[in-house]
């Protein structure tokens, strides 16, 4: 008897400490999950205003959602290698701003139409070194499922995204040989140009 | 959803096409070679040591599709309603089966090559030889499977990255997997106008990827290797994300840097220490790993039994479905 009342009580307890700590954690900093759902939340709501939006309407839309859950000047930095340190200053913080616009302009251009797309969230796991991958996969309707792996650093209070694997395509890889390739082989200004060109194309169509 | 086409079997695709030309552009491309611009050699990739050919074949490809591939693609997209486009690709997408289901058996994934084969069964006679994929309709998702994924699973090395003409991308393992999955397709042994469709099909069907290199890539050649590259062996590797593996790299590189901007001393010291510790991890990596593949090989001989069981009933499944069809 006296061990069952025990036993509740430590049942009250720890039903206690969790509400709290999930309020908590509701008030205070987002975890990894939450970080990316809602972006993918926001992501879905301007698929399903696309059309009206027009390019520049998405771009708008996105600007905010993009850059409060990526964590850019971070992305700009691994995309560019061992190369990073050979810029100067004013050519660090031109890539990161031309790569910030990038960003957003290619997720304004490519998710332009809505078609009862959803995201769905599989699970979540910690790498060695303090990061968290979110595994989600995005349905389409009368198409295969397409996974969305979410690669999250903690920044201050927060959580943000630093690769995005498309169904085992790491976005981060990708761009990473891409651009340190051309800074050899062209060097920076020639890789800015073509930032800026992909930039425009995006917004012509 | 662009993302979507540009990963998924298109690459595939592309390099079947137009197979069987290659002694024709071995000929032609002597002449390429020796017009092949300005090289200038840059760190040589470890994955792509023939870089400097496989540009030159990257351009020739492209010109071929240009000037010949896409102009015929178009006009065949043009000219046909989308209903036979359709047709078209699950009656050649549907005999790909057929290698998809040797290739389960060859890798020990004898559930699925139950799924596969009940999917080829089912196309076969209630989708018309093919022509509808009702399949997908009853929840029988295609896999991707093929002899070059089937190498890598036994444990072949990848080897380099090669483009070859007409073909396009592929690895050193890539090119017996090709063979292999060739001489499996029943398409190649029926006439000249089948397989030329079948290319035709090949070709309308990658648009999608083709236009997503063009508006996305910075350096067209390096996005296609690289997302060829990982695209495979996300096949290989039947979708699991190695969270351990190239991802950790970047993480260490981003703390690196961060630590250099402090001071360039103690980030030596790291990079010292980290490298000591990641070497027995890594074999225990490794040792585990091989247990778990003794693990799945014994755990995949057991299921087929329970495979046998799991297609009898997606057959009564499927069959309690197309009884509900009639009586609509």
């Amino acid at each position: 008897m006296v061990l069952r009342s025990i036993k509740l009580a430590l049942v009250l307890v720890w039903y206690f400490l969790a509400t709290a700590t999930a309020y908590a954690q509701e008030e205070g900093a987002a975890t990894a999950r939450q970080v990316v759902e809602k972006f993918q939340a926001e992501l879905i709501e301007v698929m399903k205003n696309g059309k009206q939006l027009g390019y520049a309407g998405r771009y708008e839309k996105l600007k905010d959602p993009v850059s409060n859950s990526h964590d850019l000047t971070k992305i700009a930095r691994i995309v560019v290698g061992k190369e990073w340190e050979k810029l100067s200053e004013d050519q660090q913080q031109n890539l990161v701003d031309v790569f910030s616009r990038l960003s957003i302009a290619s997720y304004a251009h490519n998710f332009k139409e809505y078609s009862g797309e959803s995201f769905v969230f599989d699970s979540e796991e910690e790498t060695a070194r303090g990061g968290v991958v979110v595994h989600s996969h995005l349905v389409v309707p009368g198409e295969k499922d397409v996974k969305f792996d979410y690669m999250l650093k903690e920044k201050g209070p927060s959580w943000r995204i630093i690769n995005i694997i498309a169904n085992g395509v790491s976005d981060l890889a990708l761009k990473r040989s891409e651009y340190t390739a051309i800074l050899q082989r062209e060097g920076f200004d020639a890789l800015i140009a073509k930032i800026n060109e992909k930039i425009d194309n995006y917004s012509k169509q | 959803m662009l993302m979507n086409k540009l990963n998924g079997n298109r690459y595939g695709k592309i390099k079947q096409t137009l197979s069987g030309m290659l002694i024709g552009a071995a000929v032609t491309l002597s002449g390429c070679a020796s017009t092949g611009g300005v090289e200038q050699q840059v760190e040589a990739n470890p994955v792509d040591p023939y870089e400097g050919f496989n540009r030159k074949m990257y351009v020739f490809n492209d010109t071929v599709d240009d000037y010949v591939a896409k102009p015929i693609s178009d006009a065949y997209k043009f000219i046909t309603p989308q209903f036979v486009q359709t047709g078209v690709f699950n009656f050649f997408n549907n005999l790909k089966n057929i290698n998809i289901v040797l290739n389960d058996v060859l890798q020990a994934k004898f559930q699925q090559s139950a799924h596969d084969t009940g999917r080829f069964a089912i196309n076969t006679t209630v989708g018309l030889a093919g022509l509808f994929d009702v399949a997908k309709q009853f929840g029988l998702e295609q896999n991707e499977e093929d002899f070059e994924q089937t190498l890598a699973v036994w444990g072949v090395p990848q080897g380099s990255y090669l483009v070859l003409p007409f073909l396009g991308p592929t690895t050193a393992r890539g090119i017996p997997g090709s063979i292999f999955d060739t001489a499996a397709n029943p398409v190649t042994y029926v006439g000249a106008p089948v397989q030329l469709v079948s290319m035709l099909n090949s070709r309308a069907n990658a648009e999608g990827a083709l236009k997503f290199i063009d508006e996305a890539a910075l350096d067209p050649y390096v996005f296609t290797r690289e997302s060829f590259l990982q695209w495979r062996h996300s096949l290989a590797a039947d979708g699991k994300v190695d969270v351990s593996d190239d991802l950790l790299d970047f993480e260490e590189e981003a703390l690196e840097d961060d630590v250099n901007a402090t001071s360039g001393q103690t980030a030596a010291a790291e990079q010292d220490a980290s490298g000591n510790t990641t070497n027995p991890k890594a074999f225990a990596l490794k040792l585990s790993a091989d247990n778990k593949e003794f693990e799945q090989v014994s755990n995949s001989f057991s299921s087929t039994a329970q495979s046998f069981d799991a297609t009898a009933k997606s057959f009564e499944e499927a069959s309690n479905k197309i009884d509900q069809l009639k009586f609509k």
